[in-house]
């Protein structure tokens, strides 16, 4: 296991304030082509730690707030969604929904485009210019972005993702749930040699090619292991496992799980996209208080 | 559980008169243009067990498209090789896992994916229904074209055998098995996942998910563009492509994909004109339609058909 550095604290807290020293500068243009009448489509730039200017999609439903919010923190691939896909356009007339860029991916790729495979790498051997760093900056930043909007029932706000979403919520107040998958920072150092996929097959790749760099991966991986957030996450959060004997099932991920302060749900995936996907939807939808879902369901899952 | 799909289910849809006209003119145009293969080793992502390369390789319009090329490092001196094609939001994958299983594959990026987006870019979302209007202008004219190539980049080879070749990929990558196993007589065997760009104009209504919710976007926006936009996707339909697929194929489904509707999937299969084809539902699954389970059937018929020495 990665031992959590001793300066663990001050070099997120270094980040943060560092963050703190740009302002966010919004400007947010209505998007008439994917405005409903049950909601309306905004295109959002922010800026970041750089400073870098970021994009996110803003979805607010149409009628009297306050809404419950969905913060969709930025995912592994180059493309941005409006809303996950397979997840139904009526979401967004029950939830505010928040959906932004890292710096890298498509609409906040300029100066910066990240490659996939690549990203997870990029300056991987000095945790101090580490390009998820800046990462992990524009998603606590999306974050703020999304607190400040008067639409918003700050009583429920989830943040939705796969590791991004619980270091997100743990650097940042104002997540009251959590819904996170984990899979690029879970004991990284010690699982990516047993798989040849990607994205973790990345470590394996720059390893093999840089093996002189092993112990400065592994301190820069240390800073971003969720074992180490977990004991500042108070919200309550619902734990996406794989399935029994994948890398990251419920057995493995039990540190983690224990380690959560706030009230935590572990879900094991059943495979299927359908079950798992039903499942997220209910677990948010009773917590935040949404008694119609059948309504806001795909028509294939209804 | 939801309710149940029906496996006669047709989708309202035509084929144009001159469909077969329209793409015998697209493929004379792309046959004027030299594919220009390049392929450039990648040592970072080069094991002991598979080599990598990029490739770049020429298109229609002159578009420049990339590509990653696997092969295993100890082989056959001709060895089968597989078209891995991309889900419309997936960054196309480094395809080591089909070189470590002895073929070589291509897992093509068409245009406006990640690295081939410099010369065309139409956004995500925005790519279905970019110049969706005009089938000479839509944005999967070329994007079709761009998969079908990597059929004449693989033949370029030395070291593949022409007469071993494989399609596979899910959702939009299963669309394009379908398109591509149609067009290139040269593939002897289709695998395709949750197909979809089969029955857009049904799945709009059976579904309001994106990436088919772009078009009732553009629809929305566009109403008296309607019938435009069901001109142009006829020519595009898988289902309108389907009875020209004779090579072996297996489809496979999930009852409640919440993405590529299983009724278009049921209308695209019934149309599939290969005496030797195989529908595998998974009921309790979305738009994964069971590949947990159904990765080893795929990999059994693969082998089957093109692991074999001919």
């Amino acid at each position: 296991m990665d031992q959590k550095p001793g300066d663990f604290d001050q070099y997120w807290q270094q980040t943060l304030e560092a963050l703190a020293g740009y302002a966010a500068c919004p400007e947010i243009d209505v998007l008439p082509l994917r405005s409903t009448d049950f909601a309306t489509l905004y295109g959002v730039r922010l800026t970041s730690l750089g400073p870098y200017r970021l994009f996110g999609y803003l979805s607010i439903p149409t009628g009297e707030g306050p809404f419950p919010a969905i913060y969709y923190v930025p995912k592994y691939q180059s493309v941005l969604e409006i809303i996950p896909q397979g997840t139904t356009n009526l979401q967004r007339s029950r939830y505010i929904t928040f959906a932004l860029a890292g710096r890298g991916q498509r609409n906040a790729d300029t100066p910066y485009a990240a490659m996939f495979p690549g990203l997870l790498t990029e300056g991987i051997d000095q945790a101090a210019s580490y390009m998820f760093r800046g990462i992990v900056a524009d998603s606590v930043r999306g974050l703020q972005f999304l607190l400040t909007r008067r639409e918003l029932d700050p009583a429920r706000v989830v943040v939705v993702g796969n590791d991004m979403a619980l270091i997100t919520a743990a650097l940042q107040p104002g997540a009251t749930h959590v819904v996170t998958a984990p899979a690029l920072f879970y004991n990284t150092a010690e699982l990516a040699p047993r798989i040849q996929v990607y994205p973790l097959e990345e470590v394996n790749d720059y390893l093999r090619t840089f093996p002189d760099r092993t112990e400065a991966v592994r301190r820069t991986l240390a800073y971003y292991d969720l074992r180490a957030f977990a004991p500042r996450l108070s919200a309550t959060t619902l734990v996406m496992a794989g399935a029994p004997g994948t890398l990251l099932d419920t057995p493995t991920l039990g540190p983690l799980v224990t380690a959560l302060q706030g009230q935590v749900t572990v879900y094991t995936s059943e495979q299927s996209s359908y079950k798992d996907g039903l499942y997220t939807e209910q677990w948010m939808a009773a917590q935040c208080g949404i008694t119609d879902l059948q309504s806001i369901l795909p028509e294939h899952w209804r | 559980m939801p309710n149940a799909v029906p496996i006669d289910y047709q989708c309202m849809l035509k084929k144009p008169d001159d469909f077969d006209a329209f793409w015998d003119g697209v493929l004379q145009q792309v046959a004027a243009i030299p594919l220009e293969p390049e392929m450039l080793p990648d040592p970072l992502r080069t094991s002991a067990e598979v080599e990598v390369f990029q490739v770049f390789y020429s298109s229609l319009e002159h578009v420049r498209i990339a590509a990653w090329y696997c092969r295993p490092t100890r082989r056959a001196a001709r060895i089968p090789a597989v078209l891995v094609l991309p889900g419309y939001q997936a960054d196309p994958p480094i395809p080591k896992e089909w070189a470590l299983k002895g073929y070589g594959a291509l897992s093509v990026a068409p245009r406006g994916k990640l690295r081939s987006h410099r010369q065309f870019n139409p956004g995500y979302p925005n790519l279905l229904t970019y110049n969706i209007v005009d089938r000479h202008t839509y944005a999967y004219r070329g994007f079709y074209v761009d998969a079908w190539r990597g059929i004449d980049f693989l033949l370029s080879r030395p070291e593949i055998d022409p007469t071993r070749l494989g399609v596979t990929g899910s959702s939009q990558g299963g669309g394009l098995t379908i398109t591509t196993a149609a067009m290139r007589p040269e593939i002897r065997a289709a695998a395709a996942g949750a197909p979809y760009l089969c029955g857009f104009m049904d799945a709009i209504a059976l579904t309001h998910t994106y990436p088919y919710e772009e078009i009732n976007d553009f629809l929305r926006a566009h109403p008296d563009s309607r019938c435009a936009v069901e001109e142009t996707v006829a020519y595009f339909d898988g289902i309108n492509f389907a009875d020209k697929i004779t090579c072996p194929i297996i489809v496979n489904i999930g009852l409640q994909d919440n993405v590529c509707p299983p009724e278009t999937g049921y209308a695209l299969f019934n149309q599939i004109r290969a005496t030797d084809k195989q529908l595998y539902t998974y009921d309790g699954h979305g738009h994964d339609a069971g590949r947990y389970k159904h990765n080893a059937i795929v990999d059994r018929f693969f082998a089957q058909h093109l692991l074999a020495e001919r």
